[in-house]
């Protein structure tokens, strides 16, 4: 018990100042993410180009296997030759928001694709012009899988953000690479435990957040269709 | 009135949906399109509304070219009903039925109560399934709030793909008929799609038959039936002949061929009676049902003859005896 208080009074200040600099760096991350991959992911599947389609997502597809270490360290090459920041937020957002896109990309794409070309076609038939369909009809009925995407991008992101404390980002990852040049266990301990934490605190309030805005009708047929990842 | 003039669909420059048809759908008259799949029935149909342009020819909706008018507001004016019944799962019945109302700009009041009379109409409790969703109806309930969807602005036109299709037989009989008796009272004009002859036959005033986009015949149900137009129309007909055969042919044309010991009786008092417009099945229904042996004719509340269970028979053995001979 001591010894908890103790590591409280040494760690406590810190452990939350970088949890919060984690949260704000992963929030940062998503908003963009999102911001890039729904809009994109609505007009692909608008696209006249079906290869468009497949060309994207391949290009996400190839992002997302690279070693999370390895991109990190390719951006902050890029940015040298560029001549751009090296080390702090920039770099880090840059490959987290890389690295977020693809299932928020994917979920979009494929539910809005999966709807039922034969409500499209009522709706069509019945007089609705397309951005009435997007809104009213596809993105409804595609909003749990794309919700499902987004919360699958943040659980991933809180864990890879911690990477971006070697490049002096901020974040838990500070603590745990502090302790790993100390062989400090609590410091260790101290960015792991929340970032572990974070990743479950995020993905209860997403799951809920997809339930709640998953359309009555559809959540007595079982819930969404596929959960993505 | 639906004019069709030499319209002509071909997709992709080389499969010829649909080829130089010409034909009318009056106003008011139930025009079936029939024909198995690949004939051009539901390319057709679509053409109307515009979800497929011609690629020749053109149609005219009272008199003015659909291709000159803008396709929503074309689309708002036409019901539209379709197989696989195409309800949007995420919203409630009443939801579905007003999208059309809604689209154009009806006040809520008006909205609410138009779905309250579909709903009766089209035989649901309004206050039991105006709030329920698509996926907590049957499928004869979800085809009839299809269809109450397709009549919801009170479109003077309604296009309706195999709209019962998905269904058992038994509910697929029971929704036909009640629609019909629908139909008969809203005087809609309506373009109706399927493969089935039986449901053509029964639903038609008209049957439009096509095999690989070419027009075969346009006639009423018995008359196609009965002088089918060529080889093919034959053929389609084939093996169900006597079956429709039984269906087209009415109470009344057969009182006539046994007037003369039939006519100038009294009503043989019962409490059952034939209709003068009932088919032979279903003259053939009622004496199994009431077990009676002659029952009384009426046209509306005129009393034109009574039928004998046997002279019924007859008659249907006549008939098969025609059929076969083909």
């Amino acid at each position: 018990m001591n010894t908890l208080v103790a590591f409280f009074e040494k760690l406590g200040g810190e452990m939350l100042q970088r949890a919060y600099e984690h949260v704000y760096l992963v929030f940062l991350a998503m908003v963009i993410a999102i911001a890039i991959a729904l809009p994109l992911g609505i007009y692909l599947t608008r696209s006249r180009w079906p290869k468009l389609a497949s060309a994207v997502m391949g290009a996400a597809g190839i992002v997302q296997t690279v070693p999370s270490l390895a991109l990190i360290a390719f951006i902050v090459l890029i940015f040298a030759l560029a001549a751009l920041p090296t080390i702090g937020t920039l770099p880090a957002l840059v490959a987290l928001v890389l690295y977020a896109l693809l299932p928020i990309l994917r979920n979009t794409y494929t539910s809005i694709r999966q709807v039922d070309p034969s409500v499209i076609e009522v709706a069509t038939g019945m007089g609705m012009k397309p951005h009435q369909i997007l809104f009213s009809i596809e993105l409804p009925l595609s909003l749990p899988v794309i919700m499902a995407g987004i919360r699958i991008s943040t659980v991933w992101t809180i864990g890879i953000a911690t990477l971006c404390g070697l490049i002096g980002a901020g974040g838990l990852g500070d603590l745990i690479i502090k302790g790993l040049r100390s062989i400090q266990m609590d410091y260790l301990l101290a960015g792991t435990a929340p970032a572990a934490a974070l990743a479950l605190i995020f993905d209860w309030i997403l799951s809920g957040l997809e339930k709640w805005l998953t359309p009555e009708g559809l959540r007595k047929n079982g819930g969404s269709k596929t959960a993505g990842a | 009135m639906i004019v069709f003039e030499n319209v002509s669909k071909t997709f992709q420059e080389e499969v010829e949906a649909v080829c130089d048809l010409s034909m009318e759908v009056k106003d008011g008259e139930t025009l079936v399109l029939l024909g198995t799949s690949g004939s051009g029935k539901t390319t057709t149909m679509k053409m109307v509304n515009r979800l497929i342009e011609p690629t020749d020819g053109r149609i005219l909706v009272d008199q003015v070219d659909v291709a000159q008018q803008d396709p929503i507001r074309l689309r708002r004016n036409i019901g539209y009903a379709i197989q696989h019944i195409g309800l949007f799962p995420h919203m409630t019945v009443g939801e579905n039925i007003a999208v059309v109302p809604k689209l154009l700009d009806w006040k809520k009041q008006t909205i609410g109560e138009r779905v309250d009379k579909l709903l009766t109409m089209v035989g649901l409790q309004p206050d039991q399934f105006r709030d329920r969703f698509p996926v907590q109806l049957s499928g004869g309930q979800r085809q009839r709030v299809g269809v109450a969807r397709a009549l919801a602005a009170d479109p003077p036109i309604v296009l309706m793909d195999e709209p019962f299709g998905a269904l058992d037989p038994i509910t697929r009989e029971e929704l036909q008929n009640e629609f019909i008796e629908l139909e008969s009272e809203l005087k809609k004009t309506i373009i109706f799609v399927t493969h089935d002859v039986f449901e053509a036959v029964r639903m038609a005033d008209r049957i439009a038959l096509l095999d690989a986009g070419h027009l075969q015949q346009l006639a009423a149900p018995a008359e196609l039936v009965e002088k089918p137009a060529n080889e093919f129309v034959d053929q389609f007909l084939g093996q169900h002949r006597f079956q429709l055969s039984l269906l087209t042919r009415t109470v009344k044309t057969v009182l006539g061929e046994v007037a003369a010991t039939a006519g100038e009786d009294k009503p043989a008092a019962r409490d059952a009676r034939l209709h003068a417009a009932d088919s032979l099945i279903e003259a053939l229904d009622t004496f199994k049902r009431t077990k009676e042996s002659v029952l009384p004719v009426y046209e509306r509340d005129k009393f034109l003859g009574n039928l004998e269970k046997n002279q019924l028979l007859d008659i249907i053995t006549r008939v098969l005896g025609e059929t076969e001979e083909d």
